[in-house]
C-alpha cells in the first residue's frame, strides 16, 4: 500500500518537471543578462539582485533536475533527444552550484581575481539552461513546434495535419502491439504514397522498384531489397531519404527532401522490424469519411439554448474552452441576413422598422420574411449555383453547339425551393432544360480522354454533389486518395452510350470496366441499360437517404456560404475532418428528415445563436483553411461581385440597363440584378469566375487589377456620375445627403468626424463631381465591402 | 498623405509575404525550393503574336515561288511570294519581310515548330494550347504563360503590372474561347493580364478616370483614406480582406499617378520613330511594348489581334492579304529589335514572334493526320481569291526569337522543300518553347502548385525541357 502511494507521488512530482523548469530558465537567464550590465563595475547596484536570482535559479535547477529524473523513471520518454536533454540538464544544475561557489568566494572572501571564472561559469550555465530547455520543449511539443509556424519552414503548410504520435509509440520500448503496428505501417504507407508512389508505383516503376504494396516493397528493386527489417542503416530506402538535399542519390530525386519527422518515422518503422500487417493494408492510407448518415443524440438544452445547431456549438465550445460571446446587434444581424439570404443591402426603412420591431422572436420572423421573397432569394443563390454547375450565358463551347444553358430551369428550381434530392435528380437524369450540367462543355476537335464529356460528368458530379475529387483518378490511379482509374471509368460509363476504353494518361489500355457506383453500398447500375436509364439509376442511388455523403456535402456548402468557412474545408474535400462531426452529421440527417428543404436549412442556421456570434477576422487567409482552425463565429466575408454590384445599384443608381439582361425571369425588380447579365470586365475583376470549370468558392482578397477597374474603369465611374446627378437633383441639403449616404451604404449614421470630412469634401452646395467622389470613397470602404 | 516609392515597395513586399503565407494555391512541397535561379539570361519577355495562323512558306520559310496565273494547278503552289535574301548567308525570307530579315543577325529563326494535333481545328483551341501549354478543356483553369511569369517573378518595377496584354479585343468572334486562356486560372486574378485592347487609347487605362483632373483625383483618394481612418470599423482590427483591399487601392493609385505611366503615352515618342511603328494597332503595340520595357515591364504580349477570318486567318485571298499583314509587322518588329539593342536592353529582353500554327494550300491538319477540311480549294485556280495558303497546317511553323540569351544569327530546324512542307529536322513543341522561356527567366522547370491536392506544373507533368541549342 505504502509502495503504491509512493509510486503515485513520484509520478506526480515527475509531472511537475515541465512546470518547475521554467523557474531556473527564467531566473538564470535573467541573472546572466543583468550580469552583462555589471561588466564595467562588478559592484553595481544590480549586484544584490543578481545574487538572489542566481541562488534561486541554481536551487530551481537542482530541483528541476531531480523532478526530471522522476519523470524519466515514469517511462514515457526515451531516445537521443532525451539523453541529450537529461545530461545537459544535470550539467547545468551542477554548473549553477559551481557558479554559486565562485560568487561566494568573490563576495565573502573578496577573491576578485576569480570574477572572470565566475562570469564564464554564469554564462555557461545560462547557455546550458537554454539548450536543455530547448531539447525539453522538443520532447513535449515536438521538434518542429516552433519552426513549423514560420512561413519559410517546409513544415509550415502541413503543420498539424497529422495526429500520429511517434513519441507515444516510442515510449513503448518493448514490442509494438498489433494495433500500434497497423498504425505505424499506415503512417509509413502514407509517407510512401505522398512521396514515392509517383515513380515507384503502378504507373511508373523506376529502378524496378515498387513501394505500393507489401510484397513488391520487400522484393526491392534492380539492386535488391531496399528494406532490411530491423536495420535502418542497411536499408537502402532509409539511406537514400536521409541524404542531403543536394546529393545526387537523394530520394525523392524530384522535389523536396522528406521532412525530418517523416524520415524518423521510416527509420523507427524499419528498426521495429518493418511491420506490415496484412490486415493493416485494409486500413486506408488516406482519411475516408463515413458514407452512412448518422443521427447523434442532441445534447440536452442548456444555457437557454434551444436551436440544435447551438446545442452542438455549446458542446464544442465547452470542449474547446471557448466562451459564448454576446450576440451581434440588430443592425449587424439585419445586414447579414439580407446579404446572405437575398444578396441585397437592407434599406434605411428596413433597418428602422427592424429596430422598432418589439417582438421577442423578430430575428427569426425577419429571416422567414426574407426567405419568402422567392425572386430575390433565387436571384441571389443563382450565382452560387451558376459557379458550381458552371452555368453561364456566355462561355466556351456555345460557339460549336457544345454547351447548354440551364438558367431557366435553375432559376425556377430555386424560386420554388425544389427539394434538394429532386434538384440533384433533375440535374443528373436531366430534362432538356437541365441537361447542361451533365452534358458538359464540348470543344471542337479531339480532346484528352480524361476530358471527354462523359468523364467531365463523372468529375463534376463527384465534385459538386459528393465533395470528391475524381480528377486524378480519371487519368491514373490517384495519388491523393484510394480511388483507382477503374473507379473513375466505371463511374464515367454511367454517362456513356457505349463502354469507354480505359485510357491511362491518355493512352488506350485495351481494357474496359462495367458501369458502377463509386460506393457499392449505394446500389447497382445496369451496365447494359441505355445511358438515360443508367443516369436515372445513378440519380436514384445518389439521393437515397443512405447516402450521407450527398447530404453532408450540401449542408457543408450552405454552412460555408453563410459562415464564411465550411465545417469541412475545403468544401470539395468531404473526406477531410469537420471541426464538429456531430454538428455536420446531425444537420445532414435532419436535412433529409425535413424533406431536403434548402430554405429550412438556411433558416435553421441563420436563426441560431451560432450564426449571430460576432464575426471573426484573420490576418492571413491560410489561417481559415488551417486544419487546426477553431470555430468561434462567422468568418468575415467579402461581398461577391454580384452583391457589390447590386448594392451599388440599389444605393446609387442601377449599374445595368435592360439590354444587358441575358435571362428574363419575368419579374419587375427595381433594378437589374448582376446575376442576370453576362460576365464582363467589371464583374470579372470583382471575382466572378469564368465558368469553364466548376467553382465552389471565390477569392475574397482584392488585387491590383480589381482596384484599377474600380479606380478608373469607365463602367463604374459612369455609374457613379449618373448617380451623383440624380442625388444632386434630390438633395439640396448637404447634411441630409451625408446622413442618407451613410444610412444607405453602411446602414448607420455618420459619426462627428466622418461628417466633418464629408462636409469638407462636398462643400456648401455640393456639385456632381464632389458627390460622385464621395460615392466612390464610400463604396470602396472595407466597412461597405465586408460582411461582418 | 505622402506617397513615395519606398512605401510602395514596403507594401508590395508585405503583399508578397502575405501571398506566400496564404499559400492558396499551396506552393507544392515537391517544387524546387527556389523557383528563381541565378542563371537567368532575361528579365523581360515580349511576345509578338501572329494571331490566326501565319503561313510559314509565305513568311519566314519560303519555298519555290509560283506566280499567279489563271488555270494554274493548286498543288504546284508552295509560296505565293518571291524569296528575298536576309542578312544571314543562304537564308531567305518571303518578300515583304526585308526589314526583319536585316535584323536576323540578332536572333534565332526557328523553322520547325510543330503544333499539336487536336483533330478538327479551332483557332482558339490551338491558341489556348500555345499560351497555356495545356489542351482545352481542362478540369483546372490553366494559367496563361504571362501569369506564370507574373506569379513566379512578380513585376520588374512594382508600378508596372507584371502581365500586360496589348491589342486584343474580347468582343469579337470566339471571344469566350479567347477569354478562357487570357486568365491567370487557378493562380488567381492577381496574376491575370492587364488588358490594353487598343494601344492608341492605352493611356486611358493608366490615368485618372476620363474627365477627372489630377488634383480632383488626389483629393478623392485623400477623402477615401480619411474616411477609412475615421470609420468606427477600425475597432475590428485588421484582417486579410481589409488589408488586401487597402493595399490594392494604394497600388492602383500609385500606378495612375506614377511617371512610369507615361510609358503608355505614345504621343511622347519622337514623330519619326512613331511613324516607323505606326503601321496600325500592332505596330503601335510594339512601340508601347518597347516603352514599357524601358520602365521595367515583365511580360508583354502584343497581338495582331485574332478575329475569325481576319488578319492572319486567311481563308481566302491569302496572297493579297499577306501583303498587308507583312506591312503591319515588318517595320515595327525590326525597329523594336533595333531600339532594344541600341538601348542595351535586348540582352535581357527575350522577344518571341509566333503563331498558333501555319497554313498550307492543300493540307488541313498534318500530312499523317489530316482533319476535316474547312476551306474549299479548287484544284485549278481561276480566281486570285483562291491563290494563297488557306488551310490550317500544324506540322511546320516558323518562329523568331531575339535577345535574352538567345543565339544570334542562328537557324534552328528545317522543313521539307516539297509539299507537304513539314518539319524534317529538330521538331520543337510548345512544352519546349515554354521551358526555354522559363529557362531564360530562371524559372525552374518543375515549378508547380498543388491544385485540389494535385500538382499542376508549368508544362504538363513538368516534363518539358528547354532547347539548349537556342541559347548562346
Amino acid at each position: 500500500m505504502l509502495q503504491h502511494i509512493a509510486f503515485w507521488l513520484w509520478d506526480f512530482l515527475g509531472h511537475l518537471h515541465p512546470l518547475a523548469v521554467h523557474f531556473p530558465v527564467a531566473l538564470l537567464l535573467f541573472a546572466a543578462i543583468l550580469e552583462l550590465f555589471t561588466l564595467k563595475n562588478f559592484n553595481s547596484k544590480l549586484r544584490s539582485g543578481i545574487d538572489a536570482l542566481l541562488i534561486a535559479g541554481s536551487l530551481g535547477a537542482i530541483i528541476s533536475a531531480a523532478l526530471g529524473w522522476l519523470l524519466y523513471q515514469d517511462g514515457d520518454y526515451s531516445g537521443d533527444v532525451l539523453t541529450l536533454h537529461q545530461w545537459i540538464g544535470f550539467a547545468t544544475a551542477a554548473l549553477g552550484v559551481l557558479t554559486l561557489f565562485f560568487l561566494y568566494q568573490i563576495r565573502k572572501k573578496d577573491k576578485f581575481k576569480q570574477v572572470k571564472v565566475y562570469r564564464g561559469l554564469l554564462f555557461s550555465t545560462a547557455i546550458g539552461v537554454s539548450v536543455a530547455g530547448h531539447f525539453g520543449a522538443n520532447l513535449t511539443h515536438g521538434s518542429d513546434f516552433l519552426s513549423s509556424t514560420l512561413p519559410w519552414s517546409k513544415d509550415y503548410e502541413t503543420k498539424g495535419s497529422d495526429n500520429f504520435r511517434l513519441v507515444a509509440l516510442k515510449g513503448d520500448t518493448a514490442k509494438l502491439t498489433k494495433k500500434q503496428e497497423v498504425e505505424l505501417n499506415t503512417e509509413v504507407r502514407a509517407i510512401l504514397a505522398h512521396n514515392c508512389y509517383k515513380c515507384h508505383g503502378s504507373e511508373k516503376v523506376k529502378g524496378d522498384l515498387r513501394l505500393d504494396g507489401k510484397h513488391v516493397a520487400f522484393k526491392g528493386g534492380e539492386n535488391g531489397p531496399v528494406i532490411v527489417p530491423g536495420n535502418p542503416q542497411e536499408s537502402e530506402i532509409f539511406k537514400r531519404i536521409s541524404l542531403p538535399a543536394d546529393h545526387k542519390d537523394v530520394m525523392p530525386s524530384k522535389g523536396k527532401k522528406l521532412a525530418e519527422k517523416d524520415i524518423e518515422i521510416v527509420r523507427f518503422w524499419i528498426e521495429k522490424g518493418a511491420p506490415w500487417p496484412d490486415d493493416g493494408t485494409k486500413q486506408n492510407v488516406f482519411r475516408v469519411a463515413k458514407l452512412e448518415p448518422r443521427n447523434p443524440v442532441l445534447p440536452a438544452p442548456s444555457n437557454n439554448l434551444s436551436n440544435p445547431v447551438d446545442l452542438w456549438t455549446n458542446q464544442y465550445f465547452a470542449k474547446n474552452k471557448i466562451k459564448w460571446p454576446s450576440l451581434v446587434d440588430d443592425r449587424t444581424y439585419l445586414r447579414r441576413i439580407y446579404l446572405d439570404i437575398i444578396g441585397l443591402l437592407p434599406g434605411p426603412a428596413d433597418l428602422e422598422s427592424f429596430s422598432k420591431d418589439a417582438r421577442p422572436d423578430k430575428r427569426a420572423l425577419w429571416v422567414k420574411k426574407l426567405l419568402s421573397l422567392d425572386n430575390d432569394y433565387a436571384l441571389h443563390w443563382l450565382s452560387f449555383w451558376n459557379d458550381a454547375l458552371r452555368n453561364d450565358y456566355s462561355g466556351t463551347g456555345y460557339i460549336t453547339g457544345g454547351r447548354f444553358n440551364i438558367t431557366d430551369w435553375l432559376f425556377k428550381s430555386l424560386k420554388t425551393n425544389k427539394p434538394y434530392d429532386q434538384f440533384v435528380k433533375e440535374l443528373i437524369s436531366p430534362s432538356e432544360e437541365s441537361k447542361g450540367f451533365i452534358e458538359g462543355i464540348k470543344w471542337r476537335g479531339v480532346v484528352n480522354a480524361s476530358q471527354r464529356t462523359e468523364m467531365q460528368a463523372a468529375q463534376n458530379v463527384s465534385q459538386v454533389f459528393l465533395g470528391l475529387n475524381l480528377k486524378c483518378a480519371s487519368c491514373h490511379n490517384s495519388f491523393i486518395s484510394d480511388l483507382k482509374l477503374d473507379d473513375a471509368y466505371a463511374f464515367a460509363n454511367i454517362f456513356a452510350d457505349t463502354t469507354l476504353e480505359i485510357n491511362r494518361c491518355d493512352k488506350p489500355t485495351g481494357k474496359y470496366v462495367d458501369a458502377r457506383m463509386l460506393w457499392k453500398e449505394l446500389g447497382t447500375i445496369d451496365n447494359k441499360a441505355p445511358v438515360k436509364e443508367k443516369r436515372k439509376q445513378l440519380a436514384e442511388n445518389l439521393i437515397k437517404p443512405e447516402d450521407g455523403r450527398l447530404y453532408r456535402t450540401i449542408v457543408n456548402r450552405i454552412w460555408s456560404q453563410l459562415m464564411g468557412r465550411g465545417l469541412v474545408e475545403p468544401v470539395d474535400v468531404m473526406d477531410n475532418e469537420p471541426w464538429s462531426q456531430d454538428l455536420l452529421d446531425w444537420m445532414a440527417f435532419n436535412f433529409v428528415a425535413s424533406k431536403a428543404d434548402l430554405k429550412e436549412l438556411i433558416y435553421q442556421i441563420t436563426t441560431s445563436n451560432t450564426y449571430q456570434l460576432p464575426s471573426v477576422g484573420f490576418k492571413e487567409v491560410a489561417q481559415v483553411s488551417n486544419p487546426n482552425y477553431k470555430f468561434k463565429g462567422m468568418v468575415r466575408k467579402r461581398m461577391s461581385a454580384e452583391q457589390f454590384t447590386d448594392a451599388v445599384s440599389s444605393v446609387i443608381t442601377p449599374v445595368f440597363v435592360d439590354s444587358n439582361i441575358k435571362y428574363n425571369p419575368q419579374i419587375r425588380p427595381s433594378f437589374i440584378r448582376a446575376s442576370l447579365v453576362a460576365n464582363n470586365s467589371f464583374l470579372t475583376a470583382l471575382g466572378r469566375p469564368n465558368r469553364e470549370t466548376v467553382a465552389t468558392s471565390r477569392d475574397s482578397q482584392a488585387n491590383l487589377l480589381q482596384a484599377l477597374e474600380l479606380t478608373n474603369g469607365w463602367r463604374f465611374n459612369s455609374v457613379l456620375k449618373i448617380g451623383a446627378e440624380h442625388w444632386k437633383a434630390n438633395y439640396k441639403n448637404t447634411d441630409l445627403l451625408i446622413k442618407d449616404i451613410y444610412l444607405k451604404t453602411l446602414g448607420r449614421e455618420p459619426v462627428e468626424k466622418e461628417i466633418k470630412i464629408a462636409k469638407q469634401a462636398l462643400g456648401k452646395s455640393p456639385g456632381v463631381d464632389a458627390i460622385q467622389d464621395l460615392f466612390w470613397a464610400m463604396v470602396l470602404l472595407p466597412e461597405f465591402q465586408i460582411i461582418y | 498623405m505622402n506617397w513615395n516609392r519606398r512605401d510602395f515597395l514596403k507594401n508590395t513586399s508585405a503583399a508578397t509575404l502575405a501571398a506566400m503565407a496564404a499559400g492558396i494555391p499551396l506552393t507544392n512541397l515537391l517544387s524546387s525550393c527556389n523557383s528563381k535561379s541565378n542563371h537567368a539570361t532575361a528579365d523581360t519577355v515580349i511576345l509578338l503574336w501572329m494571331a490566326g495562323g501565319m503561313a510559314h512558306t509565305d513568311t519566314f520559310d519560303p519555298k519555290k515561288y509560283t506566280p499567279f496565273s489563271k488555270g494554274m494547278q493548286a498543288n504546284s503552289v508552295l509560296s505565293t511570294f518571291k524569296s528575298v535574301p536576309t542578312i544571314l548567308d543562304g537564308i531567305n525570307f518571303s518578300e515583304g519581310l526585308q526589314s526583319i530579315g536585316n535584323v536576323m543577325d540578332k536572333g534565332t529563326l526557328i523553322r520547325s515548330y510543330v503544333a499539336a494535333d487536336m483533330g478538327h481545328i479551332l483557332h482558339s483551341r490551338h491558341q489556348y494550347h500555345w499560351h497555356t501549354c495545356y489542351k482545352p478543356p481542362q478540369s483546372v483553369s490553366a494559367p496563361h504563360l504571362g501569369s506564370w511569369i507574373a506569379k513566379e517573378l512578380g513585376p520588374l518595377n512594382p508600378v508596372i503590372p507584371a502581365f500586360i496584354d496589348i491589342g486584343q479585343r474580347f468582343t469579337l468572334g470566339e471571344a469566350e474561347e479567347l477569354k478562357a486562356f487570357h486568365t491567370a486560372g487557378f493562380l488567381g486574378n492577381e496574376f491575370g493580364p492587364f488588358l490594353i485592347p487598343d494601344p492608341s487609347a492605352g493611356l486611358e487605362s493608366v490615368q485618372p478616370p476620363v474627365g477627372m483632373s489630377s488634383s480632383r483625383f488626389e483629393k478623392r483618394n485623400k477623402l477615401y483614406y480619411d474616411l477609412i481612418s475615421k470609420s468606427p470599423m477600425g475597432e475590428y482590427g485588421s484582417d486579410y480582406q481589409k488589408e488586401s483591399l487597402k493595399r490594392s487601392m494604394e497600388q492602383a493609385y500609385i500606378l495612375l499617378k506614377s511617371p512610369e505611366a507615361k510609358a503608355f503615352d505614345l504621343s511622347q515618342e519622337p514623330k519619326e520613330i512613331y511613324d516607323i511603328y505606326n503601321t496600325g494597332k500592332f505596330g503601335l503595340g510594339c512601340l508601347m511594348a518597347r516603352r514599357l520595357t524601358e520602365q521595367g515591364a515583365r511580360f508583354i504580349s502584343v497581338t495582331t489581334e485574332y478575329e475569325p477570318f481576319k488578319g492572319w486567318d486567311t481563308h481566302d485571298n491569302g496572297y493579297t492579304r499577306l501583303i498587308d499583314m507583312k506591312k503591319q509587322i515588318d517595320g515595327p518588329v525590326a525597329q523594336l529589335i533595333k531600339d532594344l539593342e541600341k538601348s542595351g536592353r535586348l540582352d535581357r529582353t527575350l522577344v518571341i514572334l509566333a503563331s498558333e500554327f501555319s497554313r498550307d494550300m492543300m493540307v488541313e491538319g498534318r500530312p499523317d493526320a489530316k482533319v476535316q477540311e474547312q476551306v474549299e480549294q479548287p484544284d485549278i485556280i481561276q480566281d486570285i481569291k483562291n491563290y494563297g495558303m488557306h488551310r490550317h497546317f500544324t506540322d511546320g511553323c516558323s518562329m523568331l526569337m531575339f535577345g535574352g540569351g538567345i543565339k544570334k544569327g542562328s537557324v534552328y530546324g528545317k522543313t521539307a522543300d516539297e509539299r507537304p512542307c513539314k518539319t524534317i529536322e529538330n521538331p520543337i513543341v510548345i512544352d519546349q518553347i515554354h521551358q526555354s522561356i522559363y529557362h531564360a527567366l530562371g524559372i525552374a522547370p518543375d515549378t508547380n502548385y498543388l491544385v485540389e491536392k494535385r500538382p499542376f506544373y508549368t508544362t504538363p507533368d513538368g516534363l518539358g525541357k528547354p532547347v539548349m541549342d537556342l541559347f548562346s
